[in-house]
């Protein structure tokens, strides 16, 4: 007989994982082996199909592993395979309830793996695994189904949107979700849907339909699934968002500089390829636009619709089964939509009735719906009584001075949205709340004071009024706002540009000295000549009716935290009168120019991208300052600080009532004190430290410390030694020794 | 020294003498063991101590569920138990436990890693009734599929082996039942590495086959029962034909006159007379479909793994010896078959 040629596997043992490794380097060869295996498995799953539910341990075991295989390599032969992810369905589909839970993992891995492949489509694979994640009473199976669905979908999303996919995908979850809206079914896709929009992969407004209908459903847990994602989806998909922008930063220097010292391996320069690469995606990252990401509230088709519907089913229905906090989270989201989308709810205000008395759990948040809800275009009537309501049940010297607080910001905050909705007299009844003796009340109530300074001035009393405020009243600039009056857009921060500019115009002329400004010969220079000018006139003019409005308002206002506080009122009247004189020049530089000037540079300009630049960097600078807490920083607090798509929470609405006396209790206080500060316990020396951070770094230690730590035991054996040392080594000691005398001990006294 | 002083301490705590009380239990003396363990279930390991010695049936039904035992020996002494409670019970009596009850534990044992184990189990098939194993086909063939594509190449041979008895014991209905014909043709083809030109041929890597014992042996083996095999499937259908004859003269068939076809009009006398339907089962695709007549088989052949059954008896005979001999047999019934197929379709 000719001398045969020694196959590979004859000569090794034969396993599974062996030929798999073998078919990877060489499908061609083994294909004669990879059939057998194939018919191996096709005999088992015969066998297994026969009767799934009585399958010996042994052929569990030997089909699951030959599943694994095929799957494996099924890539090298896909004519032989061309069935296999069909009948791993179909095992799969129709015996899911039976199987054996190892096997069900790897049959769904498998499949998993064929996806990665591309011996199946995306669709096939979600279409296979949606319906068994709905029915399976397995939770493992379910968890492994959820975690695999949403990693294809990630991962068929990833390079470019598979929008066919999606749609398809979209669909299901539609259909899911509105076929049977009593079963709690409809729970997985909104688990989907918000883990795909934290990751940014659906943001559009197919999917905001489908938890629109999800909160339109029957079922609480459904319900609440849908609103808690308009309510927090947004929120959850910014923080994710911060989270991967800051994730390790991979120093490339470091990652270099080990490359070199250390051995150099194949992982090792791979890792550097790698970290080079990340870099590289994140600076293009960085450089790319940001991408345009509208909130589930600004997607929604049909708002009114929608928040009718909403209010209709589960507050307004007394059939609706929700629990109070669950009615709260859906009258969140109702008012939210009414206050972003201004729609109009009649029948909401009058809802708000009944629940407005203090002795109503959870009232903050119902205070909070309330302010949610109101915005310009709500009829002031509607709003009138509810104000009424709140200032009646709240307010009042008997009321704990928490509730006051309570209502006073509740109604701050209606009013912060519909001014006209608030009376003279009650505005004028709860602004004297500010010299109540509780400290909570006396900031809720300044709010309200600071905001009507701002908005309506008129419907202060006139020493309640402030400086700023009887100017703007004076100068015909502070209106009251008409119910439905739009303001004219202008570009936001426009005027702190104009500001800049004249600021940086100043500079220039003080440089050059004054003659120097005729040099410039711009119209622009003129222009501003001509206003500065004029303001001059105006100056000699107004200030001495200027400083009689100081005079009232000074004593009433003592008590606000604004820097002309700082100013000791005791000062002699005409010295007052003198620094007025200084200061409002600088007040007219601003204020009074101010107003020409914005449509100047918006009409007669066109802005150059320097300009643009700037304007960015001064409305970030502006939106600091106001964050900063201190001299301006909390008078516009309600307008100002917060976005108009931020909602307003039960916390705003209590406000500073922490710092009403007698309700923090001791451990509360000292809490309250200790915050922000550094913790006193660890205070050390200063060597102490830096050890402390060199082992946190896991620095080495010096000889010498090494040397004082040891063993005292392993140092005796040398002290003992010093009678047996030999003359020369006595000598060097004794130099060693003199010569550190001189130089004044181990460590030196130089340097 | 601290230290040293606590380990003094700790050091004569060893050698101090416990002191014996009044009603109290005496000390544990220093080479205690603790024996004592928790256990969720006890199994008390001993035999049933009943004075009467189990029946022989009792007996059987205890061995057959010793088959699935994970000691090797133990299954193969329960088999050899069970060949010989089998060929040594009384003519004609029936079996301890139905063939049906015996079968679904022996079965797995095809693919069973001990060489014993397999050997023994080749020697109670072959002492079953034959009568009994026709109706079980279908169970059995999958699991000889799967043994005669095993990785390991013992368990490949012996599946042959069962192949083999099995065509001697139900011929007809091992080539007819649902996918006994082309899936059965297949592993033959893989067993042998004949699907392709290339790895037809001698040169090829025939990492498939060897590694068991003698070189040529498995691969003769195989031959020969796919001569076997052949011959059930499409071989000497003159034999078949003759028998019908002399069962024409003695049967239903050898009515008179008015009576025409009257075995088709008769109750079956199989037992699965309709399951060519599919009534119950999953839907058949084209290789687990049943071919019942030889026409329908030679069809299939001739479509199929005629070239590559020529081609690979071919090359068998040209490497001689005792392969070529082998490969005669197989060959001869090759033979036999076209000539009987183009003679039917001319």
């Amino acid at each position: 007989m000719v001398k045969r040629k020694l196959g590979a596997l004859e000569k090794v043992e034969a396993d599974l994982p062996n030929l798999q490794h073998k078919i990877r380097r060489d499908p061609k060869s083994y294909i004669e082996d990879f059939r057998a295996q194939h018919y191996q498995y096709e005999s088992h799953r015969e066998i297994f199909m026969a009767a799934p539910t009585s399958a010996t341990d042994t052929g569990i075991i030997s089909l699951r592993e030959l599943i694994d295989f095929v799957a494996h390599v099924a890539d090298c032969y896909p004519d032989i395979t061309k069935d296999f992810p069909q009948q791993l369905m179909d095992i799969l589909t129709q015996h899911h309830l039976v199987l054996e839970p190892e096997l069900r993992e790897k049959i769904v891995g498998s499949l998993v793996l064929l996806r990665k492949k591309e011996l199946l489509d995306s669709a096939t694979l979600l279409q296979t695994l949606f319906p068994i994640l709905i029915t399976t009473p397995s939770k493992t199976l379910r968890a492994l189904i959820f975690q695999k669905i949403l990693m294809d979908l990630r991962s068929s999303n990833a390079k470019t949107t598979n929008h066919k996919l999606n749609r398809t995908m979209q669909t299901v979850l539609f259909n899911l979700v509105t076929s049977d809206r009593v079963s709690s079914k409809g729970l997985w896709a909104i688990k989907l849907i918000r883990e795909l929009w934290k990751r940014q992969i659906w943001s559009d407004a197919k999917t905001v339909e489908v938890m629109k209908e999800a909160s339109l459903s029957e079922n609480e847990k459904v319900i609440i699934g849908g609103v808690r994602f308009f309510l927090g989806g947004d929120q959850e998909r910014e923080e994710m968002e911060d989270e991967s922008s800051d994730e390790e930063a991979i120093d490339l220097g470091k990652v270099k500089h080990q490359v070199g010292i250390n051995k150099k391996t194949r992982k090792k320069s791979r890792a550097v390829e790698k970290a080079k690469a990340t870099v590289k995606r994140r600076e293009r990252k960085k450089n790319q636009p940001h991408p345009l990401n509208f909130s589930a509230l600004h997607l929604l088709h049909d708002p009114q619709g929608f928040a009718e519907a909403l209010f209709s089913k589960h507050l307004q229905n007394s059939k609706s089964k929700l629990n109070l906090e669950q009615k709260l989270q859906v009258l969140q989201l109702v008012t939210r939509l009414v206050g972003l989308h201004k729609l109009h709810i009649m029948q909401l205000y009058s809802y708000f009735q009944k629940y407005l008395t203090p002795r109503q759990p959870s009232v903050t948040s119902f205070l909070a719906s309330l302010a949610q809800a109101s915005h310009d275009l709500v009829p002031p009537d509607v709003l009138e009584p509810l104000i009424q309501k709140i200032a009646n049940e709240f307010v009042s010297e008997a009321s704990a001075s928490l509730v006051a607080t309570a209502g006073l910001n509740a109604i701050r905050e209606i009013c912060a949205r519909q001014p006209l909705a608030m009376d003279e007299t009650l505005l004028q009844d709860l602004v004297m709340y500010r010299k109540s003796k509780d400290k909570g009340v006396v900031m809720a109530a300044r709010g309200l004071l600071s905001l009507y300074r701002d908005l309506n001035p008129e419907m202060l009393k006139r020493r309640d009024r402030g400086k700023d405020a009887s100017i703007g009243l004076r100068s015909g600039e502070k209106k009251e706002k008409r119910f439905g009056e739009e303001e004219a857009g202008g570009i936001e921060g426009l005027d702190l540009l104009e500001q800049w500019k004249e600021e940086e115009r100043k500079k220039k002329r003080a440089e050059k000295g004054l003659p120097s400004d005729a040099e410039d010969g711009e119209e622009e220079d003129e222009d501003d000549w001509d206003a500065w000018n004029v303001e001059d006139d105006e100056d000699s003019d107004d200030s001495g009716g200027w400083i009689d409005v100081q005079s009232d308002a000074e004593i009433d206002l003592s008590d606000s935290d604004d820097e002309k506080d700082a100013r000791p009122s005791k000062k002699a009247k005409q010295d007052a009168n003198d620094e007025e004189n200084v200061k409002s020049d600088d007040t007219k530089d601003t204020t009074e120019a101010q107003k020409p000037s914005i449509a100047n540079i918006a009409t007669t300009r066109i802005l150059t991208p320097a300009d643009l630049a700037k304007l960015q960097e001064l409305r970030t600078q502006a939106a600091v300052d106001a964050l900063v807490p201190g001299a301006k920083g909390r008078r516009g607090q309600t307008n100002v600080s917060r976005h108009k798509d931020d909602p307003l929470t039960a916390e705003e609405i209590e406000g500073l009532a922490y710092l009403s006396a007698g309700k923090a209790t001791r451990e509360e206080r000292i809490a309250h004190a200790k915050e922000g500060k550094t913790d006193r316990a660890d205070h050390k020396s200063v060597t102490a430290k830096r050890k402390e951070r060199k082992i946190e770094q896991g620095k080495s230690t010096t000889n010498k410390e090494k040397a004082r730590r040891k063993n005292i035991f392993m140092t005796l054996g040398k002290a003992r030694n010093k009678g047996k040392r030999s003359l020369v080594e006595t000598r060097n000691v004794l130099k060693a020794h003199q010569e550190r005398q001189k130089r004044g001990g181990r460590r030196g006294n130089v340097g | 020294m601290g230290s040293s002083a606590k380990k003094k301490k700790e050091k004569q705590k060893d050698f101090t003498k416990a002191k014996l009380k009044v009603g109290k239990a005496k000390g544990k003396p220093e080479n205690f063991t603790d024996t004592s363990f928790k256990s969720k279930g006890i199994v008390l390991n001993q035999q049933s101590l009943t004075l009467s010695a189990p029946t022989s049936s009792t007996q059987f039904t205890h061995h057959v569920s010793l088959l699935s035992s994970k000691s090797d020996s133990q299954r193969r002494d329960s088999l050899a138990h069970l060949t010989t409670s089998i060929s040594s019970r009384p003519v004609n009596s029936p079996l301890p436990q139905p063939v049906s009850v015996i079968l679904p534990t022996l079965l797995p044992l095809i693919l069973d890693a001990n060489t014993g184990v397999r050997t023994q189990l080749l020697k109670l098939f072959r002492a079953l009734p034959p009568s009994d194993i026709q109706d079980h086909i279908s169970q059995l063939l999958p699991y000889i599929r799967a043994g005669m594509t095993h990785l390991a190449a013992d368990i490949r041979v012996s599946a042959v082996e069962v192949l083999s008895w099995l065509i001697d014991v139900a011929g007809a209905e091992v080539v007819s039942s649902a996918g006994g014909w082309i899936k059965t043709l297949n592993c033959f083809l893989s067993v042998l590495g004949w699907h392709t030109e290339e790895s037809a041929k001698w040169s090829a890597n025939r990492a498939s086959f060897g590694k068991s014992g003698a070189k040529g042996q498995p691969m003769m083996k195989v031959l020969t029962v796919l001569a076997e095999f052949l011959h059930a499937g499409i071989g000497a259908p003159a034999n078949e034909a003759q028998d019908g004859d002399m069962l024409d003269s003695g049967g239903v068939a050898g009515w008179e006159f008015p009576l025409c076809q009257t075995a088709v009009h008769m109750v079956p006398d199989t037992a699965a007379p309709y399951a060519y339907l599919n009534l119950f089962g999953q839907p058949r695709d084209e290789e687990g479909e049943m071919y019942e007549t030889w026409e329908d088989r030679y069809r299939v052949f001739a479509n199929r793994f005629l070239p590559a059954i020529q081609r690979g008896l071919e090359n068998a005979r040209q490497e001689g010896g005792e392969l070529g001999r082998a490969s005669s047999g197989a060959s001869k019934v090759l033979k036999e078959a076209v000539a009987y197929g183009t003679g039917i379709a001319v």
